[in-house]
């Protein structure tokens, strides 16, 4: 694990000096600056992913208590100085996601939209699951971690997070987070493309009446919306698990 | 539990009321927005709320009825005065230093962490960091001290906008691991629609507003119509503010409740839903018109309550 010069002694390792012989200057002890230097390295291996959140704080707290070259020596042994690749790193998660696989997709927020926030979300894990960037069984993403890089309230995620699960799409294990329920049910896709034939076609009609562009978009959100009313006023199809034996609703 | 409560409230600096008569409840587990004009009151009363001035009359009370100021109401709370104080000559660790000496709970290892995680240097004088980082080491001394209460006085005032996104994202943070109750004065009132769930407006030293946002939005809504049908609209409905062009009216009204089918909306007319801003924009146009809790008695515009 430690990146030593064929010594093998446990504290054996580059540690701040990499000149340094095995034991030369490792009973010295260290300043201010050189305790701060090591954390400052640390930070960047946390943000980099190399090290969790757990592993992080442990390490900068025996940094910060050090009092020789030999205690900071241990704490970068096994991490790479000189391996950074040659690109910009993207750091994971908003930078703060240490531990773990994380979530496969991360939200953003359109704050000019008119769309609650809450709802944002819930359309964002709906769509990520059409397209399948999210799978049932992945998990959402951390509630703590939304509010860290959306800084938004929690409890506006935790409400989008309740929506889910009353749709039957998200639940929560306590201790864990929420995962991916259900899916969406699937339109074959001979189905669609029937659809989207007939759907250029009724589009060839309304353009040859004389509707632009936005005429057609009013006109089909007013159907569309009518039609839901009628149904019941219910969006969803009914229950989300089951198979679309209406195709799409 | 309450996480602040305050009954009829009020300070009086030689002749002049900076706020007056002042009855509040806010629940736990919230993030409160208290907004308002410069001079409403806010500093005020989250001074009073910290126990750094005594009230001229009423009292205040925080984490479920300990006397502000109390040493168990000092223990749980953390304040954060305007413009982020710190010591300018003494380094980041002098003040962690300080600040763990002067407080009974402190957690050096989380300030720590937090510290290199926001690459603020221990070492560089407090006067020598940038303005957010600054902030940021204000909120770490205050966080530190693992409060119940979190109090921020204008938090985002002189910071760019990257290191309030950062400020807030760490405020909100708190709030979602350790469930710290935040309040907040702030004039930001688009970016506080996204943070804040309840509200608190204070205009010429009393509270105009107070409640959840959730139901605050609930019950209020624009009607857009008629300018001629207006007056008899209002005569009927609450209105909080009104503005007229020649051909047509907004009206921001507040419904009786949350359910929209108890208050149609009157034949001809439009109805719209109503952001945090333009709710708090009509109420602090109409110094009149309050909405507060407790059994539904609102005054409209007028001064008219129903």
């Amino acid at each position: 694990m430690s990146i030593d010069k064929g010594d093998s002694s446990t504290r054996g390792g580059t540690g701040v000096s990499p000149a340094s012989g095995p034991d030369s200057g490792q009973h010295l002890r260290v300043s201010d600056a050189e305790r701060e230097a090591v954390a400052g390295r640390l930070a960047e291996h946390f943000a980099t992913g190399r090290l969790d959140q757990a592993e992080f704080g442990d390490r900068v707290g025996r940094a910060m208590s050090a009092k020789t070259r030999a205690d900071l020596s241990g704490l970068l042994a096994d991490l790479s100085e000189t391996g950074a690749p040659a690109g910009p790193e993207v750091p994971r998660g908003g930078g703060r996601q240490g531990s773990g696989p994380g979530s496969p997709i991360e939200f953003r927020l359109d704050a000019a939209s008119g769309v609650p926030t809450y709802l944002q979300l819930v359309h964002q894990v709906e769509h990520a699951l059409r397209l399948g960037y999210l799978k049932p069984g992945d998990q959402l993403p951390k509630v703590r971690d939304v509010v860290a890089s959306l800084a938004i309230n929690p409890n506006t995620v935790l409400k989008a997070y309740k929506e889910l699960e009353v749709k039957g799409l998200a639940a929560g294990r306590p201790g864990q987070g929420t995962f991916v329920q259900a899916t969406l049910s699937q339109v074959a896709l001979p189905e669609l493309t029937t659809l989207r034939r007939s759907l250029s076609g009724w589009l060839a009609t309304a353009d040859g009446a004389g509707l632009d562009a936005d005429g057609i978009v009013a006109l089909f959100t007013s159907a569309l919306r009518d039609f839901y009313e009628r149904r019941g006023g219910s969006r969803t199809r009914g229950g989300a698990a089951s198979g679309g034996t209406e195709g799409v609703a | 539990m309450n996480v602040i409560e305050a009954t009829g409230l009020g300070k009086r600096y030689r002749g002049t009321w900076a706020l007056r008569e002042c009855t509040l409840a806010v629940p736990e587990g919230h993030v409160v927005a208290l907004v308002g004009p410069n001079g409403a009151g806010k500093t005020t009363l989250l001074n009073m709320s910290v126990g750094l001035t005594a009230p001229t009359e009423g009292r205040a009370t925080v984490l479920g009825g300990q006397l502000a100021g109390s040493a168990g109401a000092l223990d749980g709370t953390a304040f954060v005065a305007q413009d982020a104080p710190l010591y300018k000559n003494l380094s980041a660790g002098d003040m962690l230093h300080l600040t763990r000496n002067v407080n009974r709970r402190w957690d050096q290892r989380y300030a720590e962490v937090r510290l290199a995680e926001l690459g603020i240097p221990l070492t560089k004088k407090a006067g020598k960091l940038s303005g957010g980082q600054q902030a940021q080491l204000a909120l770490t001394l205050a966080l530190a001290r693992r409060p119940r209460l979190l109090v921020l006085d204008e938090p985002l005032a002189m910071l760019d906008p990257l290191a309030r996104h950062d400020f807030m994202a760490s405020v909100m943070a708190a709030a979602a691991e350790d469930g710290v109750s935040v309040v907040l004065s702030s004039h930001a009132l688009a970016e506080l629609e996204r943070v804040a769930d309840y509200l608190i407006v204070l205009a010429g030293g009393r509270v105009q507003v107070a409640g959840e946002v959730d139901d605050l939005l609930a019950c209020h809504r624009v009607l857009t119509g008629p300018a001629a049908e207006a007056d008899e609209c209002a005569a009927r409905l609450c209105v909080v503010h009104a503005r007229r062009a020649q051909a047509q009216a907004h009206l921001l009204v507040r419904t009786s409740g949350a359910d929209p089918s108890a208050d149609p909306v009157p034949p001809g007319w439009e109805a719209h839903p109503v952001s945090l801003e333009e709710l708090v924009l009509a109420y602090l146009r109409a110094p009149g018109a309050a909405a507060l809790p407790g059994p539904v008695r609102v005054r409209d515009a007028e001064g008219v309550t129903r």
